[in-house]
């Protein structure tokens, strides 16, 4: 504290006195009988005189700090993506020596550490924190800031927030693990919930490729868990296996409450499982397969490409549509992109889906949870948040891949440098879908259950359907291009159609009802 | 002609359906749902840049890169209270630093909460013949009325430090004893000339005594 301040409103209460900054020195052989502010109660009191307000900072300091702060995160992202390859090259290496072990088997030791382990749980745990952060920011809150990491420097500083997650977890991990008297008579199917809840949020993960396949270090690495033919109906089947969790969850805890969350997560998470497949059969069509990492490799250059084009000097990059225009999922299936990201927010059961939490209704199927399997469902959630936006990012934003520089890139930081920014890239795509997902958590009210049931059943359905249909219609007829006009095409009409429409809200005539409740 | 009924008006009796004021691009959704969450994401873009204005007058945060955060983060941060605020006690000083409370006991006469305590002494000095030994305010019992300020002859005792009484951790913390009470700078008043222009054990002329009295 900084000591005292002079007095805010000395003189309305006394007006007549006046104040001396300094207190003049007392007479010659005077003793002064009190010496002010000794005791220990003196100081406690001295420490809450009056009101401190810190300065406010300096423009040029600010955007120093600004800039110096996101450089700092890319650069770290950066360092992220090599340590990824950097894992997975040191389990390759330690494996290989070994005669009786497979060569793949160190690869996908490694993807396992560096992806599932180090990725997801990484990043689901800074989402417990940043939700609650970005939320505030949304709403023009501060958010979480208190706890203090008691390190002599540091002890003053809430750094963004960050030791929240230290306290959470320490909390998690010494809280009771309370079993309610209903639910002992299935108490395995008890302690089991979360873990069924848990484990499919993880292994999802396993077959997005965050990297492509290169020789880095002299080693031939991959930065995906498992390349298998049946890759995205993997993920449809561990998808739905989550819903046993939940329903478990719901029924032994014995509670009405919770079982009214775990029929809601049951219903929906069976009922959007229909849409969330049948939005992906237009990508099948348009890249003709079902492996994830052939999806992102067709939408950019292959490593032979980027090698004949260093061999070559050209920077001629040949799966540019159009020649221009990235071949990204995105813009051969913009409504099967909206409709998958809409239908997986349902399947996890992110707001505004998320009538089987309701914590403001009903509190959920993990009601009766405490202690660390309350987190386990937590934690699993933020796990399907990262993982949505990981399989989204590889269909339909084409991956690891930068649009229309990889060529350029590749001759200035040769094949492996250009891997680990490409991983990079596959990175802050996810970071951003992400935000997304947030952003819609705070930016819509939670729907009600029939109406989560009437748009999975009665519009995305449908429109769903008709995507298949137009797609393989358009497909048959005019090939990867006609399909690509039809995207721009949907593109344009979506843009156009929201441009369209505000505007005639706007040139509404005055006095009608519509400006009436615009006014309100 | 008598008032007629405007039938285009909006009629605040009619229950609203989903035909009865959204326009086609309301009930579709998407263009509001979009619409939503740019909202959202400007204030996130806002208040994510933005400077942080640690103006306690939360209202005047205004200006170009100034975020939307209206939070005052109370311990580090304090707004001041408004003018005329009854906060903690304290008792003035006078400029030779000694209390200017004459231990007159009207202050704690006059407290309803009966939450000051004095003890008097004396002097040897014939301009100031009473001074307080011990002083103590039992914060606690102290129900902020002022009627000690509004009682006090020597303008000794005022609430004016801007503050409230801190918190503590237990009860006996809460009596403030007089070094914790006297502080501030030092006040002087022009009825005090006798009292400490004139220098301590020493007695004044009689005829200067009376021509300053007067």
């Amino acid at each position: 504290m900084a000591g005292h301040r002079p007095h805010p409103y000395p003189d309305a209460i006394a007006p007549d006195s006046r104040l001396h900054p300094e207190p003049p020195p007392p007479p010659p052989g005077v003793k002064l009988p009190i010496p002010p502010l000794a005791t220990p109660l003196a100081s406690l009191a001295a420490k809450d005189f009056g009101s401190s307000v810190p300065p406010k900072p300096e423009f040029w300091a600010w955007l120093a700090a600004t800039t110096a702060g996101w450089a700092a995160f890319a650069v770290a992202l950066l360092a992220v993506s090599w340590v990824l390859y950097f894992i997975v090259w040191l389990f390759k290496t330690i494996f290989q020596d070994r005669p009786n072990l497979a060569g793949g088997l160190g690869e996908a030791i490694g993807n396992i550490v560096a992806l599932i382990l180090v990725l997801i749980m990484v990043t689901a745990t800074l989402l417990t924190m940043a939700e609650r952060k970005w939320s505030a920011l949304m709403q023009d809150r501060v958010g979480p800031n208190r706890a203090r990491l008691p390190i002599p420097g540091l002890s003053e500083r809430p750094l963004k927030g960050i030791p929240h997650i230290l306290a959470d977890v320490l909390k998690m991990l010494f809280k009771e693990d309370f079993i309610p008297e209903g639910a002992t008579r299935n108490k395995f199917l008890f302690n089991l919930a979360p873990l069924l809840a848990f484990a499919p949020a993880f292994c999802l993960f396993a077959v997005v490729p965050v990297g492509p396949e290169v020789t880095f270090l002299g080693k031939r690495i991959a930065l995906q868990v498992a390349r298998v033919d049946w890759g995205i109906l993997y993920v449809f089947a561990l998808a739905s296996l989550a819903v046993f969790g939940t329903a478990l969850a719901g029924w032994t805890s014995n509670n009405k409450l919770a079982l009214l969350g775990g029929l809601r997560a049951s219903a929906q998470l069976v009922s959007y499982e229909v849409t969330l497949g049948l939005t992906l059969v237009g990508t099948f069509i348009v890249f003709g397969t079902l492996r994830l990492e052939s999806m992102v490799a067709q939408q950019g250059p292959s490593e032979a490409m980027l090698l004949s084009a260093m061999r070559t000097g050209g920077s001629a990059d040949g799966t540019l549509v159009f020649g221009w225009l990235p071949g990204w999922g995105a813009l051969f299936q913009p409504l099967g992109m909206v409709l998958f990201l809409v239908a997986a927010m349902a399947e996890i059961k992110r707001a505004p889906f998320d009538t089987p939490e309701g914590e403001s209704e009903i509190i959920g199927y993990f009601l009766e949870y405490s202690g660390l399997k309350s987190g386990l469902f937590l934690i699993a959630e933020f796990a399907e948040v990262v993982v949505v936006a990981g399989i989204v990012t590889a269909i339909f934003l084409g991956g690891y891949h930068i649009p229309w520089f990889e060529p350029q890139l590749a001759r200035a930081l040769g094949i492996p440098g250009l891997a680990v920014v490409q991983v990079f890239t596959f990175l802050v795509k996810m970071l951003l879908l992400i935000w997304v997902q947030m952003l819609a958590r705070w930016a819509f009210p939670r729907f009600r259950f029939d109406q989560i049931m009437r748009l999975g059943w009665k519009m995305m359905l449908p429109v769903s359907l008709a995507n298949v249909v137009l797609t393989a219609g358009v497909w048959l007829w005019a090939g990867r291009e006609g399909v690509a006009w039809m995207g721009i095409l949907e593109w344009a009409a979506l843009l156009g159609f929201i441009a369209l429409s505000a505007g005639a809200k706007e040139s509404a005539e005055p006095g009608s009802h519509t400006s009436t409740a615009a006014a309100h | 002609m008598a008032q007629t009924p405007d039938t285009t008006a909006h009629d605040e009796r009619r229950s609203p359906g989903p035909e009865s004021d959204l326009s086609f691009g309301e009930r579709f959704y998407l263009r509001e749902a979009i619409k939503g969450m740019g909202v959202v994401a400007r204030h996130f873009w806002r208040n994510l840049f933005g400077f942080r204005d640690p103006n306690p007058e939360v209202m005047e945060r205004r200006g170009p890169g100034v975020n939307l955060v209206s939070t005052i983060s109370y311990p580090e941060e304090r707004k001041p209270y408004p003018p005329g605020y009854r906060g903690m006690h304290r008792l003035t000083i006078r400029p030779d630093g000694r209390p200017r409370c004459v231990a007159c006991y009207m202050c704690a006469t006059a407290c309803p909460a009966q939450c000051i305590y004095i003890e008097a002494g004396e002097y040897d000095d014939q301009a100031i013949e009473k001074y307080p030994v011990r002083f103590e305010i039992d914060e606690l019992r102290c129900i902020v009325c002022g009627f000690c300020v509004e009682a006090c002859p020597k303008d000794a005792i005022r609430m004016d430090t801007g503050t409230h009484a801190p918190s503590v951790l237990s009860r006996p913390l809460a009596v403030f004893d007089k070094e914790a009470l006297l502080k501030g700078p030092p006040i002087e008043h022009p009825s005090d000339v006798l009292t400490y222009r004139v220098p301590l054990r020493t007695v004044a002329p009689p005829d200067e005594d009376r021509g300053t009295s007067e």
